[in-house]
This record gives structure tokens, C-alpha cells and sequence, in this order.
């Protein structure tokens, strides 16, 4: 378990993180969502007493975690890919861990195989992919066979075959009751791996709350019709009572469901061309959640 | 998958010591640099002692083989640099740092397994280098019959004193490693108070001058490698060491402060 309070980090006069408390439970996967620069990773670093908070606290399993004299039996963290010394093979870079908290060197041997990384064990870690340095990070993660597991940004560089293993690594973590904290700033792998979901943008705590409980509270549907005399058509849903935005040549229709839209359309003896579902993604649900929490915008419009 | 045995419930410097010993000598450069101040110090012993041999038999040069016998380990010194330096810097080019206090968040203790653990090295590899040295040139000095003998006065001094110099110079370049954090500018900085600042401070005129140019790093820590000395102007042998090593010391815990105190 970890538990945030009041945790904040101020570098020059800026807060990066601002007084947020989170509790993360075993269990489950605990997502840790948010765009490039939301404090993400700044929090993760305090959890592992990296960077000293400005002010509040975080504990891991009810303590500090420079206060345990093994930390790796207790937390396994993957930070950013590549804080591996380039000259160092795969294998030696996880003997070194395993010596510095008394780990079994066997250990060794056997997270290679869990990653898939035994058969390059020899070679040095600067010739490897993006996606094997993720690997090795993972397999570090893993080495003390930690009740709490962090992962910041697991899948970057990861090919679709490496996406899949690392989010049914961080389901059976959890599965064996494990505390697992996964952090992202893509909602649409957070919608797949996560059961609980913290939101963070700017520092600040958006929303902390179930996955499906974010989902059902952010994510809204609407019924796209299209029809040859869509005025009329638009004229008609209206007079209903319904709420109906016109975007382009389609009509966008909330308060009724499709097959009942359809009915009344046909009934008063109007042509359709469309009529579907549109549920806006989790990914529009958190643009919208973070839309002014982004630190840098892009612009798109074009000068005149 | 193995159950691990209980975690030790207390932490232990023996646990850091041993990680940073994988560390050090898991990665190839660590060898390559060794071997080089081997080479380099006792080729260099050997060759100088070779060209000088001749001249002191001949009784064209009042030297004594005393003075050369060690005179290779110049060179070494920047292997010695290099080590020691890169054992903390690589650690922030590469990101490494924090996976490192991930596995060991006491600092102090990290600090403390990296030194023992890079003076040790740096020990037994300028012992090795300096007996080398003195085999290669002593041939030389022999074949003249000028030689001299491990048994002479201050040549064990000589020959163990070098292992700690060496020790001593990769502690330095270490510190200065944790001070600025960027492996170029470490060595660079170190190699230059050595070979260069060193030297140039003898310009300052009159006593000052005299003083700060034996009390310089280079020119302190050195007095116990060399049997003969062949400079008046130097602190005694053990008296410069002891100098350097607190020079050392100072700026070891200027970079404990400063580690201890930042963000990695």
C-alpha cells in the first residue's frame, strides 16, 4: 500500500506536485494518470525518497521507504527506461541489484526468463531496443519479488506483443495481491489495464475514483442521425424535448435512445440516412478532464 | 520461481560493498583503463630506467636508479583518474543514480561502499604496476650492475606507496565527480590540478608561491611513491600524504553534503 499526504514538491517557486493525498491499495491496478509534466513522475520519485518533498509525507507499507533495509523485497520500481549503464549486460545489471539488498543470485536467472530477456543476458544493455530496456527495467522492478510494484510509463517503446505481456504482468500482480501502480498519460492503455484510476494534471488531484465509476461519470453518448431534410428532421427531435446539437450535416441527439429516434423519424414519414451510437472515448473524457491542466498546447490554427 | 527467505532486517555496508564491486568490474572499460596503468607505468619505469641505466654506470649522471624507478606512475595517474571519476559520474550520465539509491537509499553508505570499494582497486592496481615497474627497470639498472634491491631503504615504502597514492588520486577524482556530476569536466578538472595547476602555481612569487605548490594535491600525495626524491622543495613523504589525504577528506565530505542534500 501506498499513502500520499499532502505531498508536495516545489522546484523554483513552482509547485510540480501540490499538497495531492492518494492512498494506493493492494489488489488491484491502480492507474496513475496524467499529461507529460502533470507531476507523475515527480511523485513516483518521492515515493522512493529520490526527491525529498517539499512538504507532507509518503509511505509505503505504513513507513518511509529509506527507512526499510531491503527496499527491493518491498518495492519494485521501473523509473525511466535505461538508467542502465550501456557497457553492462542485461545480467550483471541485475546481479548488482540482487547484491545490494541480499537477493539470492538465482533471482537473477529467473526474472530474465519472466521478461524474456535470457537468451541476450550477455550483451551489453546499450545495444538493446527501447522495448528490451523496458524489459530489463521491469525485471529489476521484479527482483525482490516485491508486495508493491511502480511502473512509470511501462509500455513506451513496447511493440504490440510487449503492450499485451506488460498489462497482463501488471493483471496478475495484482491478481496475487500485489499493490500496482501503473503510471500513463494514455487513457485508452489506462482503460485496459487499470481498475482504479487517479487522475492527476497540473500537480492537483482531478479524480481518484473506480474505473468504471470515471467511465460512466466522464464518458457521454449521443445518437449521430443523418437525414436528407435534416432541418426538419432537426425540427422535430426539438419540439420533443430533445437536446440536439447540428454539427456539419449531422445531427447529434442526446435524451433519447436509437431505436426510439429512428421510430419517431420514420413515423412522421422522414428518409434516414444514419442513425448510431457514439460514445466519446475515455481518451475525449480525459482531454476534457485535463484540458486546461496541459502544460504546453498546441495550436492548430493556421495565420491568415 | 524460488520464494526468497526472509528479508534482512538489517542493512548492511557488506550488501553495498559487494554491489558496487559488480558494478566496477562488470564493465569492460573498468579493465581496459587498468590495464593501461599497468602498461603505461611500468613500460614507462621500465623504458626510462633503460635510458637512464647507462649514464649512471658510467658515472655521466650523479642520479641515483632510486629516482627513476617509479617515474612511469606519471602516467598512470590518469588511469587512476579516469576511475575514480567515472565510478560516480557514469552513474548521472547514465540515469543510473537512482536505481542505485532505489536499492540503497542511505546515501552515506553508498558513498562509502563506492570508496572502499575504488580504493581498493585502485590499490592493488598500482602495487601491481609499481613491483612491474621496478622488475622491468631494475633489469636494466642490474645489467649495469647499478641495480638496486626491494630490500633498500623506502623501496617498500615505494612500491605500497604507490597503491595508496593511486587510491588516493581515484578518491579525489571521485569527489570532485560528485561535485560537478559530469564525467568530462571531473576528469578534466583533476588532470589539471595534477599535471598542470599544479605546476604553474610555483610562478607565485616567494614563500606563498612555495607553499601552495607543495601543498597541491599532485605534488603532496606523491612523496611516498618515490624512493629517492629528487626535488628539495616537497613535504616529506608521509607528512604530503597525510596533506592529501585531508585534502581528500574536505572535499569527500563537500560532496557527501551536497549528495545527501539533492534530488537525484
Amino acid at each position: 500500500m501506498i499513502r500520499a499526504q499532502g505531498l508536495t514538491k516545489t522546484y523554483d517557486g513552482k509547485n510540480a506536485v501540490n499538497g495531492i493525498d492518494f492512498t494506493v491499495e493492494p489488489g488491484r491496478v491502480t492507474g496513475f494518470l496524467g499529461p507529460n509534466g502533470a507531476g507523475k513522475s515527480t511523485t513516483m520519485r518521492m515515493i522512493l525518497g529520490l526527491d525529498a518533498p517539499t512538504k507532507g509525507s509518503v509511505t509505503v507499507n505504513g513507513h518511509r521507504y529509506a527507512s526499510s533495509p531491503a527496499p527491493l523485497r518491498e518495492v519494485g520500481a521501473l523509473l525511466e527506461a535505461h538508467a542502465v549503464h550501456p557497457g553492462r549486460s542485461a545480467r550483471n545489471h541485475l546481479r548488482w541489484l540482487a547484491a545490494s539488498n541480499g537477493i539470492p543470485t538465482t533471482r537473477v536467472g529467473e526474472v530474465l526468463e519472466l521478461v524474456g530477456l535470457d537468451s541476450v543476458a550477455a550483451q551489453r544493455a546499450g545495444r538493446f531496443s527501447l522495448g528490451m530496456g523496458q524489459r530489463l527495467g521491469i525485471a529489476a522492478a521484479l527482483i525482490g519479488d516485491p508486495p508493491v510494484v511502480m511502473l512509470d510509463e511501462p509500455v513506451n517503446g513496447l511493440d504490440p506483443e510487449g503492450v499485451r505481456w506488460v498489462r497482463s504482468l501488471a493483471r496478475q500482480l495484482a491478481d496475487d495481491g500485489k499493490t500496482v501502480f501503473v503510471s500513463s498519460h494514455l487513457m485508452s492503455e489506462m482503460a485496459l489495464m487499470a481498475d482504479h484510476l487517479i487522475v492527476i494534471g497540473r500537480g492537483t488531484i482531478l479524480a481518484d475514483s473506480p474505473l468504471q465509476d470515471f467511465m460512466a461519470e466522464h464518458a457521454s453518448a449521443y445518437v449521430r442521425v443523418k437525414a436528407p431534410r435534416s432541418t426538419d428532421v432537426e425540427a422535430l427531435l426539438v419540439g420533443r424535448g430533445l437536446d440536439v446539437t447540428r454539427v456539419d450535416d449531422e445531427l447529434r441527439v442526446q435524451g433519447l435512445d436509437a431505436p426510439a429516434i429512428g421510430e419517431l423519424i420514420g413515423g412522421h414519414g422522414l428518409f434516414l440516412h444514419e442513425l448510431t451510437l457514439v460514445r466519446s472515448s475515455l481518451e475525449d473524457a480525459f482531454m476534457e478532464l485535463t484540458a486546461d491542466s496541459v502544460e504546453y498546447h498546441a495550436r492548430t490554427e493556421v495565420a491568415a | 520461481m524460488t520464494a526468497l527467505a526472509a528479508p534482512p532486517t538489517n542493512a548492511s555496508l557488506g550488501r553495498t560493498v559487494r554491489s558496487e564491486w559488480v558494478k566496477l568490474s562488470s564493465i569492460r572499460s573498468t579493465w581496459w583503463t587498468a590495464l593501461a596503468m599497468v602498461v603505461l607505468g611500468a613500460g614507462f619505469t621500465t623504458i626510462i630506467s633503460g635510458i637512464a641505466a647507462g649514464d649512471i654506470a658510467s658515472g655521466k649522471s650523479h642520479d641515483s636508479p632510486g629516482e627513476y624507478i617509479t617515474q612511469g606512475l606519471i602516467f598512470s595517474q590518469i588511469s587512476a583518474v579516469v576511475i575514480g571519476a567515472l565510478v560516480v559520474t557514469s552513474e548521472y550520465g547514465t540515469g543510473m543514480i537512482r536505481a542505485t539509491l532505489a536499492a540503497t537509499p542511505v546515501r552515506s553508505r553508498v558513498l562509502a561502499a563506492k570508496a572502499i570499494v575504488v580504493s581498493g582497486f585502485l590499490f592493488v592496481v598500482g602495487v601491481v604496476t609499481a613491483f612491474l615497474g621496478y622488475f622491468g627497470g631494475n633489469a636494466f639498472f642490474r645489467s649495469e650492475r647499478v641495480g638496486i634491491s626491494l630490500g633498500d631503504e623506502h623501496m617498500l615504502r615505494s612500491m605500497f606507496g604507490a597503491g595508496l597514492y593511486m587510491a588516493g588520486l581515484g578518491l579525489l577524482a571521485g569527489a570532485i565527480g560528485l561535485l560537478v556530476r559530469h564525467t568530462a569536466a571531473a576528469i578534466s578538472i583533476v588532470l589539471a590540478l595534477v599535471f598542470i595547476i599544479g605546476q604553474v602555481v610555483q610562478l607565485i612569487p616567494g614563500t606563498v608561491g612555495e607553499w601552495v605548490m607543495k601543498l597541491m594535491p599532485g605534488n603532496a600525495g606523491p612523496g611516498i611513491v618515490v624512493p629517492v626524491s629528487f626535488g628539495d622543495n616537497m613535504l616529506s613523504p608521509w607528512t604530503g600524504f597525510a596533506v592529501f589525504v585531508g585534502e581528500i577528506a574536505l572535499l569527500g565530505l563537500a560532496g557527501l553534503a551536497l549528495f545527501q542534500k539533492r534530488d537525484a
